[in-house]
């Protein structure tokens, strides 16, 4: 059995590493390899750039509560008479004990400032500028009725990851739009670039360049006879080919990431040097990729073995795949269709990463959307939140596994079912290639 | 382990053997047809050792023989054998062959050496295995000074020695060359004709197509003759050309006074028609050539007409094909 299987495996290794060499070999001497990898990286590093201005660009505090505004022109912020006791809107009321504070310092004053939140209420907030605390009555104070006052309840469900946010008047009512906004945008370009620009636009443009001549191009160049003339089943040079393809495309995703993750990740916001809790998600996005981009690359390979002009097909399926890939990111996981797809699918890896990674990430964006409170009654008589800025996009490219399994074993069988899809269309493009007739 | 993808049903679990006592290649009554063009209409053959020309004109039907031997097409009806097996349905009898396409598309970004390594280890060698037996091939087809050249840089008949090169480099026990002096220079024809040779007395079976009489019967006397998917004639070179001696032949002679040679050549007896094509030309019709040829130096000379040219203009394959088809070409 042994021995057997030693010599299999040593035959095996031998044509399997001659093919895949061989095909790497060829592509790195076509200029369309290179044009196809130079291209594709600038347009990435270009969105970058859009991302580093914006990393770099201060945004713009806004005085949620308006206690920065002098009403009485006295001299004194709104803000300060409060704290101090006096009346802002008269202008013979003001706190003379004190010199004004200038209006800047009653801007960001009340910043959102939870701990973590656990599931459950949470009871959190706290009135930093004094705006609550110095109400009259305790009902005013305590105006959540939940007993205690200046405070805000937060009811957590964590199973369908929503957040219930009944908050006491003036707590954390003016949050720093700097500090949300740098986060939350920072998260949005991840998850932007990361899921659209790399996941599909890449995972999808490398093999309909790359690989949907794999056996076509050999084909209709007659060069496929000199491989047809030796003891090899077609399936396996169709899969010894797809190596090739691989060993040429996954070290490029993989390096594109990583260059995408030490910039951002020294650029981004953030206390320590280096954003260390990223990388899982960059993980995430590169191990997608790669899965994604074999699969797509067996289908399309495929494509080419069928019709001289499979490329056709591939931009068909292609549009499918877009069409997946919208629904799977803007859906927020919600939506069963795209399990139809290939993309689909590799969302779900990008949406356990970041679960597994940016645990907050969710409560970020329930805390950005909700914003301070601040807001108007719509039509229906809800509250219509001010959200923070950059809370609405991350809310849009963030998603939920929603497979109902715990977050990693999410992982585990999108890349299983991934890995199914490749093998399975390895085979059905064996199947064709097997009773075509080579000309 | 990859399922044995070449095969229906379940994996083989015997190691695949060749048939022993068959001939190397069997074709019974095997037709391919697309659509309604019969390319290969009920063809049987055996051929095992010696070299072996397949004869025909563009279109004959000799690529779509090599074509089905190498399973790269399947046939219509009929069966095909290769040392024993389909090879439509299993690749294994490849080991044991060399092909050398037709198609003139090479890699031209590898070097010579490259190229054949890269397809024996194809043949399950390991690198050390393929490298040593790459040297010797190239070696053998008189290509060992350049064979780390690029191939693009090689001219047609150097590349045409790569590809022989690379079909022989399993040590093959039958070769199958598609057309491998087509477009070569009188150098490498001779270089490609001998190693044609060689391989022929080493004891291989060598199947060679091509569409030029003179070539094929510098190699080999055995030939087959292919129309229109048919075979019209197999067998042995000289037989076939003795029977077309019986048969009007014509020669064409370039000379500066027509008129004055043509009356000399009416004296030799086996000459039974005389036509001018051109001003500058006498065509000679005659039922026995070899007799018109012997006497040809010494009428010219007795002529006193100066001849630049002698021409057979129907000693080719057109003119067999004109002969065997009973003019119905």
């Amino acid at each position: 059995m042994s021995s057997r299987m030693d010599t299999i495996w040593a035959k095996l290794d031998r044509k399997s590493t001659a093919i895949a060499e061989f095909t790497m070999r060829q592509y790195r001497t076509r200029i369309s390899t290179w044009v196809v990898m130079i291209a594709s990286a600038l347009a990435l590093f270009l969105m970058l750039l859009f991302y580093i201005e914006a990393m770099n660009t201060e945004i713009e505090a806004i005085d949620n509560d308006g206690d920065s505004f002098d009403t009485d022109g006295d001299g004194y912020p709104d803000g300060q008479e409060r704290l101090e006791g006096t009346n802002p809107n008269s202008a013979e009321s003001f706190p003379d004990w004190v010199e004004p504070d200038p209006p800047e310092k009653w801007i960001n004053e009340d910043d959102i400032d939870w701990e973590i939140l656990g599931d459950g209420e949470n009871y959190v907030g706290n009135d930093d500028d004094g705006d609550c605390t110095n109400l009259d009555t305790s009902s005013q104070r305590d105006s959540n009725d939940n007993g205690r006052e200046c405070d805000i309840l937060v009811t957590v469900d964590a199973l369908n990851s929503t957040i219930t946010v009944d908050a006491d008047a003036n707590v954390d009512e003016d949050p720093d739009e700097e500090k949300y906004g740098k986060e939350a945008g920072h998260r949005s370009f991840i998850l932007g670039i990361g899921k659209f620009g790399i996941v599909y636009l890449l995972g999808i443009f490398l093999p309909l360049f790359l690989a949907t001549g794999l056996i076509r191009e050999e084909m209709s160049e007659g060069t496929i006879h000199y491989m047809l003339a030796k003891p090899i089943a077609r399936g396996e040079l169709l899969l010894y080919r797809m190596l090739g393809y691989i060993g040429i495309t996954w070290p490029f995703i993989i390096s594109i990431c990583v260059l995408l993750c030490l910039i951002t990740g020294f650029t981004g916001p953030g206390d320590g040097f280096f954003r260390w809790s990223d990388i899982g998600v960059w993980m995430s996005i590169a191990w997608a990729t790669m899965l994604v981009s074999l699969v797509y690359g067996t289908i399309f390979c495929g494509f080419g073995i069928i019709w001289k002009n499979g490329v056709i097909l591939a931009i068909i399926f292609a549009a499918w795949e877009l069409g997946m890939a919208f629904v799977a990111i803007f859906s927020g996981g919600d939506s069963s269709i795209r399990y139809m797809s290939v993309i689909g699918w590799g969302m779900i890896i990008v949406d356990a990463g970041v679960a597994i990674s940016w645990p907050d990430n969710w409560q970020l964006i329930e805390i950005g959307l909700w914003g301070g409170g601040h807001g108007e009654e719509n039509w229906l008589g809800e509250m219509a939140y001010v959200a923070l800025p950059a809370a609405e996009p991350l809310a849009a490219f963030s998603g939920s596994p929603n497979l109902g399994v715990s977050n990693w074993l999410s992982f585990l069988i999108s890349t299983l079912v991934l890995v199914f899809q490749g093998a399975m269309f390895w085979f059905i493009g064996q199947s064709i290639f097997k009773g075509k007739e080579v000309d | 382990m990859i399922p044995d993808v070449s095969q229906h049903g379940s994996a083989e679990t015997t190691e695949w053997k060749p048939v022993e006592n068959t001939p190397v290649i069997m074709f019974d009554r095997v037709s391919k047809s697309y659509g309604r063009i019969n390319a290969m209409n009920s063809v049987s053959l055996g051929i095992s050792g010696g070299v072996t020309g397949i004869l025909g004109m563009n279109g004959a039907g000799k690529s779509t023989l090599f074509k089905l031997m190498m399973g790269k097409i399947k046939p219509s009806s009929g069966a095909i054998r290769l040392f024993g097996t389909d090879p439509w349905k299993n690749p294994a009898p490849y080991s044991r062959v060399g092909f050398v396409p037709e198609h003139e598309k090479m890699y031209d970004w590898m070097t010579a050496f490259d190229f054949v390594t890269t397809f024996a280890r194809l043949h399950g060698m390991t690198r050390e295995e393929a490298s040593k037996e790459a040297t010797r091939v190239l070696s053998f087809v008189s290509l060992g000074d350049v064979m780390h050249k690029r191939i693009g840089q090689f001219s047609k008949g150097m590349r045409q020695r790569v590809k022989i090169a690379h079909a022989l480099v399993n040590d093959p026990e039958l070769i199958i060359l598609d057309e491998p002096l087509q477009g070569c220079d009188p150098l490498a024809r001779t270089t490609i004709m001998n190693v044609i040779k060689e391989l022929g007395a080493m004891g291989r079976t060598v199947l060679v197509s091509s569409h030029i009489l003179h070539e094929i019967e510098r190699i080999t006397e055995q030939i087959v003759i292919l129309h229109r998917g048919r075979i019209l004639a197999l067998g042995n070179s000289h037989a076939i050309r003795e029977m077309l001696d019986q048969h009007p032949h014509k020669i064409e002679l370039e000379c500066d006074e027509p008129r004055k040679l043509a009356r000399s050549m009416l004296a030799i007896d086996e000459v039974t028609g005389i036509s001018f094509s051109s001003p500058t030309k006498l065509l000679i019709e005659t039922q026995h050539l070899g007799e018109v040829h012997k006497k040809l130096p010494s009428t010219i000379m007795e002529s006193g007409s100066t001849v630049t040219a002698i021409d057979n203009p129907d000693d080719d394959l057109q003119s067999i094909l004109m002969y065997l088809t009973g003019g119905a070409l």
